[in-house]
């Protein structure tokens, strides 16, 4: 009996393994869905055959020229990018709302919580309003001066938290809201200078993947494999970490730094995350929730299962603000919000009983 | 082998002084006991023994090695810790909080291999959790929890234990069970256990050695014989307590009987004398002495309940061997006594022929006009065992002057009224 339990027990690493399996494959058919919507009607067959087409070695067997030259170009050089982008911003930003979420032990925290949101829209907001025409390794300013904004803001907030050698989370927390409120106050005033700029900017803190590039994938595809990579050598810290800071160092935990690299390697995700997409609120705060209702509370599952479920949440929000009012688009991140808030409602109701925060 | 040595240590929050010069140390196998009212640095020093807060001045050396030199995951393979509240945040359960405590013997990429969960319900099943396995941790309850974290720090493999009041959420069969297994674990393992209590009477009967700790600084370290003495428990925690051995236990026990003293200063200029036997006399001894009446009685023989409540509450007394009849002499002292009192007060005992003096002593009393209580809550009917002498010596009394009350409580407000007269 007691045999079988732990067998049971160790068997949860194989059941991981699935799980990580299963999203995947779900985020596969979810991206080749996602490049069938859209304005213009491309048959899935199409689809695959230019993706096929596109892959070095299946490209010579299967030359993708018996397509359309417009069909190939849409699909590789306007959906997949933006797609792409997608995958990438729903990554980072579920990852890091699971590292803020265990870090600070509460279920409120995402990857804004730091004042990285309201760091990078007041750079992207100087450099849209201010017109700053400089380009940096082929990427435009507004996405630089976005990261810029929101590592300056990280890094003032945990500048001001910091009491000696340690940082108490809850001085994080409210020196984060803090430095978020003052530096919003900042983009509002902008916002009011901003006359003819107004709409490029209100769309930029809006967010979404319209003018998504390659280069922009290109730019943060680096720093989001190194960021998730680094992340998960930390997964069982943030586990023990959930038993409360002190306990954690009792454990074994050297809490101050694991704290510092964590802090640094979610603002980074988050900062990679705005500097192409804007502002997309949700994914970083009911992504993690959702997937600790399905996985459960351990980091070493959560983290893979929370950022595959990212990139698929943000894929298909992203085909339904293109379709839902075709020909315009809705800028992604009120999908987000309208279809993500009323399915997180439904599960937290039915789970009523056995989630616990 | 472990061993332990704090020297010197000195530590602040901020600008607060918290510990103030510590000196002590502690090996394998002690169970180590640190007692101390709130505030006084118990759950400080737990804290600087365990590498989260630094002292200032001296240093906490485990087997020779300074705690805060060494590495954070070598310390947790040796040190482990049981706060006096855990609050786990998210929904692991039981068995994933035990198993956290593999930690420090994990490297950063292994999982938890077959043998760590079996550690882990080796753990959890000497703390009686391992059906408890599958639960959710926000789900058990405080004991249960407690007894989880308990689990855990075992599974850590420690060679030292600190706990922060292990016994604080446990009903007392868990409180029973817990620092049996603590004891053995102490005995049998050779752990070197420092665990902070509020009871004294469980670190008296489970502790080798007992720190008591007062203003920061220790005030006594030794066997809780030498520790848990009426002065020291007086001075540390402002309370007077009774100290015993208990013959059932073979240990130490301790009972903060009357609290703080009650009423203001001390009733010097009033004296009463009671007179008293067969624990007739102990709850009004008692509550005289705690309202800080001076009080005297006799005569009593030893082993009586009343002479024994007397001894303890430091009440002067004039005694008589014990189940011996009144001599003389002992009759002489009593009365002197009584020729000193302001008032007398006669319980409710038993009369026989051998304590019959104690009701002539009352004539005495009488006769040289002191007021004189005579408690009647039992008739005098019932309790006299002289064919009837004693009974016409009651009357006697009544006669000469006796104030009758029915209760203790109507006694003590006689006398109130004798020393304060009202005003008519």
């Amino acid at each position: 009996m007691n045999k079988v339990r732990e067998i049971e027990y160790l068997r949860r690493y194989r059941r991981w393994k699935y799980v990580v399996v299963v999203l995947s494959a779900v985020l596969g058919v979810g991206t080749i869905l996602s490049l069938n919507v859209g304005f213009a009607q491309i048959p899935i067959s199409h689809i695959v055959g230019i993706l096929a087409g596109e892959v070095p070695i299946l490209g010579n067997v299967h030359s993708s020229s018996g397509f359309p030259e417009s069909e190939r170009l849409i699909i590789t050089q306007i959906r997949l990018p933006r797609i792409f982008a997608a995958i990438l911003v729903g990554i980072s930003l579920a990852a890091s709302g699971a590292v803020f979420q265990g870090i600070f032990r509460n279920p409120m925290a995402d990857p804004y919580v730091l004042g990285v949101s309201s760091g990078a829209a007041l750079g992207a907001a100087l450099a849209i309003v201010l017109r700053v025409g400089f380009t940096f390794f082929g990427i435009d300013t507004v996405p630089i001066m976005a990261f810029i904004g929101a590592a300056v803001a990280t890094f003032t907030v945990y500048n001001i938290a910091r009491v000696g050698a340690r940082t108490p989370v809850v001085t994080l927390l409210l020196s984060g809201i803090a430095v978020s409120i003052f530096l919003s106050a900042l983009v509002s005033m902008l916002q009011v200078v901003a006359g003819w700029e107004l709409h490029k900017l209100v769309f930029w803190l809006m967010g979404g993947f319209s003018y998504a590039k390659w280069r922009d994938v290109w730019a943060i595809l680096p720093l989001v494999c190194v960021g998730i990579t680094l992340t998960y050598l930390f997964a069982r810290d943030l586990n023990i970490l959930a038993l409360g800071e002190e306990e954690a160092q009792h454990l074994g935990v050297d809490v101050e730094k694991s704290k510092k690299i964590l802090i640094v390697l979610g603002s980074l995700l988050t900062a990679a995350a705005v500097s192409i997409s804007g502002l997309i609120g949700f994914v970083g705060l009911i992504v993690p929730h959702l997937t600790r209702i399905l996985v459960g509370p351990d980091h070493r599952i959560l983290i893979p299962s929370s950022l595959l479920t990212g990139a698929i949440f943000l894929v298909s929000c992203d085909a339904l603000a293109r379709v839902v009012f075709l020909p315009s688009e809705l800028p992604v991140g009120i999908v987000t919000a309208l279809s993500g808030g009323p399915f997180f409602i439904y599960l937290l109701r039915k789970r009523k009983g056995s989630y616990s925060l | 082998m472990v061993s332990l040595e704090i020297d010197g240590v000195s530590c602040r929050y901020g600008s607060t002084q918290v510990l103030d010069d510590l000196t002590f140390s502690a090996k394998e196998g002690e169970f180590i006991g640190i007692l101390g009212p709130n505030g006084s640095g118990k759950t400080t020093l737990l804290r600087t023994i365990s590498r989260t807060l630094k002292p200032h001045v001296g240093v906490v050396l485990l087997d020779g090695r300074d705690v805060y030199e060494m590495a954070t995951r070598e310390v947790a393979k040796r040190v482990a810790v049981v706060p006096q509240d855990s609050v786990v945040a998210f929904n692991f359960t039981a068995l994933d909080v035990v198993l956290m405590g593999r930690n420090p013997h994990l490297s950063m990429f292994q999982l938890e291999s077959s043998r760590d969960l079996l550690i882990a319900r080796e753990a959890m099943e000497l703390t009686g959790t391992w059906h408890l396995a599958d639960r959710p941790i926000a789900e058990v309850s405080g004991g249960e929890r407690q007894r989880i974290i308990i689990a855990r720090a075992l599974a850590q493999k420690p060679k030292m234990l600190l706990l922060d009041e292990p016994t604080l959420h446990l009903d007392v069969n868990s409180q029973i069970e817990v620092l049996d297994l603590l004891a053995s674990l102490c005995n049998d393992k050779r752990l070197l256990i420092m665990a902070v209590f509020h009871d004294f009477n469980w670190s008296a009967r489970y502790c080798h050695k007992i720190i008591m700790l007062h203003n920061r600084k220790i005030v006594s370290f030794g066997e809780p014989e030498e520790v848990l003495t009426r002065e020291n428990i007086s001075k540390v925690f402002g309370v007077e307590a009774f100290v015993k051995h208990h013959p059932i236990t073979d240990s130490l026990y301790v009972i903060p009987l009357l609290g703080q003293m009650t009423g203001e200063a001390k009733k010097e200029n009033f004296r009463i004398h009671l007179i008293c036997g067969g624990g007739s006399g102990t709850s009004l001894m008692t509550k005289l002495v705690r309202a800080r009446w001076s009080a005297t009685a006799g005569v009593l023989n030893i082993l009586d309940t009343d002479h024994e409540t007397a001894q303890m509450l430091c009440v002067p007394i004039v005694s008589e061997a014990p189940f011996s009849p009144i001599t003389t002499e002992a009759n002489e002292e009593n009365l002197k006594l009584i020729q000193k009192a302001d008032a007398v007060i006669v319980t409710e005992f038993l009369i026989g022929r051998g304590n019959l003096k104690n009701l002539q002593a009352a004539r005495v009393a009488l006769e040289s006009n002191i007021p004189t209580i005579l408690v009647d809550n039992i008739p005098i009917e019932q309790r006299d065992f002289t064919d009837g002498e004693a009974q016409r010596l009651f009357k006697e009394l009544v006669a000469k002057g006796g104030i009758i009350v029915k209760t203790h409580s109507e006694a003590i407000r006689t006398i109130e009224r004798l020393r304060n007269p009202p005003f008519t």
